[in-house]
């Protein structure tokens, strides 16, 4: 779904390159998460994803930068957007009405989506982040977590093939945060989306996303399923990275001659493992 | 001191935030509040620094109900740091805006330029740069830099480390911690529950706007109705600990079944096995 070969990037009022050499093939229906330390070049390169660079940014752009067969630089935002749908880490700045149906309904409009379909997405987005209840509210009385919620669904609707979030669940609780990811996920293996999401939170991302990728110093450090990525705890933690502790814990076992199994990504897999260390 | 006593509070008449909330924070303590969105945790952190009064009941700080305070009075004792920097910052220059305080308090003078002076030392500002071209990590430093530089004795801190990766989290908690230890008070509403297990001596459950377990921080995190009820998911290493009984009861009395920390629960598996 997504090529990216030999990307290179310096912004115009950059000395240097943001992000350089970045090679990384995502396929059809993946669920990437995207992490890295700040300043690490991660939203630069969902910004390569998205179509915001080159079309909104102005800088030397090297390699190239495949969405769904069309290749960034020869196609317009708009052509991407019907593609990629974005949500901003700052949800404010994306939400444009002050009702929540209006909300939903302003990117199918924009979108020129048949009159007879919009009923059903509009429906179908909310419950898909369940919040079907809030359908009728005013947005500026919500919370923020409620807030995300909203602009998840408003791009769900718009049934994007690739879903790109960055920081879904910054303003969400644990549990409310688990559970957008669960949602996202349920989302995405029922209508086959690929998913990009750049987040802090690598206990979400080592449970839900097929590959994890880490980004340091504008290049790819690692790229791999999480229990490959995760098995290199001391040097990501180098990198401003810090494994979930059931994953530290385990490496450390590991390393101590204590436990020979696979790389443990969530609680379960490390309270599994460790009865059998016991045993 | 800071006392809640009954207090109930509301944004609109027909939804209350929170419905006779009740505690007391003695001095030097660090407590973090902890709860699902809509718990009423930022709405009691309002009330603790003045920018909201209460409907009902009283919020006292040192023994005076912040009704007959000002804002300038509670802003002596109280810092606020909120979670998104820049809802804080105004100023041109990061010196400019460790000065505001004091620029708002009326105490401009040779012992603020010192004080300014001190702190842009100790956080490694450059003293020109514009704030708000510096990364979201370092603005959060300098934002609570600018309450750090005015030494009130209660410090509050919403949601401290949102939005920041692991190193910029690390830089911030130890500078919270250093202010912990120095005699400061410390309030933090957190849903990083790896945080709070770091640093909090004592949790605050909130749940529909009111408390519903208050103790140490992890009597708290390790009992099975709070997390049940506040929908709250314990540091991953408690999760651990309290998982292992459920699957083998004869671990029930075994530090497997006590260990709070990596460090805890790495020698419990040691003298397990060995």
């Amino acid at each position: 779904m997504i090529q990216i070969d030999d990307l290179t990037f310096r912004y115009r009022e950059s000395e240097h390159p943001v992000v350089e050499g970045i090679t990384l093939d995502i396929p059809d229906g993946c669920f990437v998460g995207i992490t890295g330390a700040a300043g690490s070049g991660k939203s630069t390169l969902t910004y390569a994803m998205n179509g915001i660079i080159p079309h909104c940014y102005p800088g030397d752009f090297y390699g190239s930068v495949t969405i769904d067969g069309m290749d960034t630089c020869d196609v317009s935002l708009t052509d991407i957007s019907q593609v990629v749908g974005s949500v901003c880490q700052d949800i404010d700045s994306q939400i444009v009405t002050s009702i929540v149906e209006d909300e939903v309904l302003y990117g199918l409009e924009n979108f020129g989506v048949p009159h007879d379909q919009i009923e059903e997405r509009v429906t179908e987005a909310l419950q898909s982040m369940g919040i079907e209840d809030l359908r009728h509210r005013v947005i500026a009385s919500l919370s923020g977590g409620q807030k995300q919620k909203i602009a998840i669904a408003s791009v769900l609707a718009l049934h994007p093939k690739v879903l790109m979030l960055d920081e879904p669940t910054a303003e969400l609780d644990p549990a409310s945060s688990r559970a957008v990811f669960q949602l996202l996920s349920r989302y995405a293996w029922e209508h086959g989306t690929t998913v990009v999401v750049v987040e802090q939170k690598i206990a979400l991302l080592s449970e839900f996303a097929d590959m994890l990728v880490i980004v340091d110093g504008g290049t790819i450090r690692f790229a791999d399923e999480p229990r490959a990525v995760l098995a290199h705890s001391e040097e990501l933690l180098k990198l401003g990275v810090n494994c979930p502790r059931s994953t530290t814990l385990m490496n450390r076992l590991a390393g101590v001659g204590l436990y020979e199994g696979p790389v443990c990504c969530d609680v379960q897999e490390a309270t599994s493992a460790l009865m059998e260390v016991i045993a | 001191m800071i006392e809640f006593r009954d207090v109930h509070a509301s944004y609109d008449a027909d939804i209350k935030v929170l419905d006779g909330v009740s505690f007391q924070i003695q001095d030097g303590e660090f407590v973090a509040f902890v709860g699902t969105n809509g718990a009423g945790k930022s709405t009691t952190m309002r009330l603790m620094n003045g920018l909201l009064k209460p409907d009902a009941g009283v919020v006292l700080i040192d023994g005076v109900p912040t009704t007959q305070l000002k804002t300038s009075q509670i802003a002596r004792q109280v810092g606020f740091l909120f979670q998104n920097p820049d809802s804080q910052i105004c100023s041109n220059t990061v010196r400019e805006e460790l000065l505001f305080g004091f620029k708002a308090l009326g105490e401009v003078g040779p012992d603020a330029e010192a004080r300014v002076d001190g702190v842009i030392k100790e956080f490694g500002f450059d003293p020109d740069d514009d704030p708000f071209l510096l990364n979201r990590g370092t603005r959060q430093l300098l934002a609570l830099a600018s309450i750090v530089v005015l030494a009130p004795p209660v410090v509050i801190l919403d949601e401290p480390t949102t939005g920041l990766d692991y190193k910029e989290c690390v830089k911030v908690m130890d500078i919270i911690r250093r202010l912990h230890e120095a005699g400061t008070t410390i309030v933090m509403v957190c849903h990083d529950m790896e945080v709070v297990g770091d640093f909090a001596k004592r949790v605050v459950v909130m749940s529909q706007g009111g408390v519903v377990d208050d103790g140490p921080t992890f009597d708290v995190l390790r009992n099975p109705q709070t997390l049940t009820r506040a929908s709250l998911i314990p540091p991953q290493i408690v999760d651990i600990s309290l998982a292992l009984p459920l699957v083998d009861e004869r671990l029930a009395t075994s530090p497997l079944a006590f260990a709070n920390t990596t460090d805890e629960m790495q020698a419990a598996i040691a003298q397990e096995v060995c």
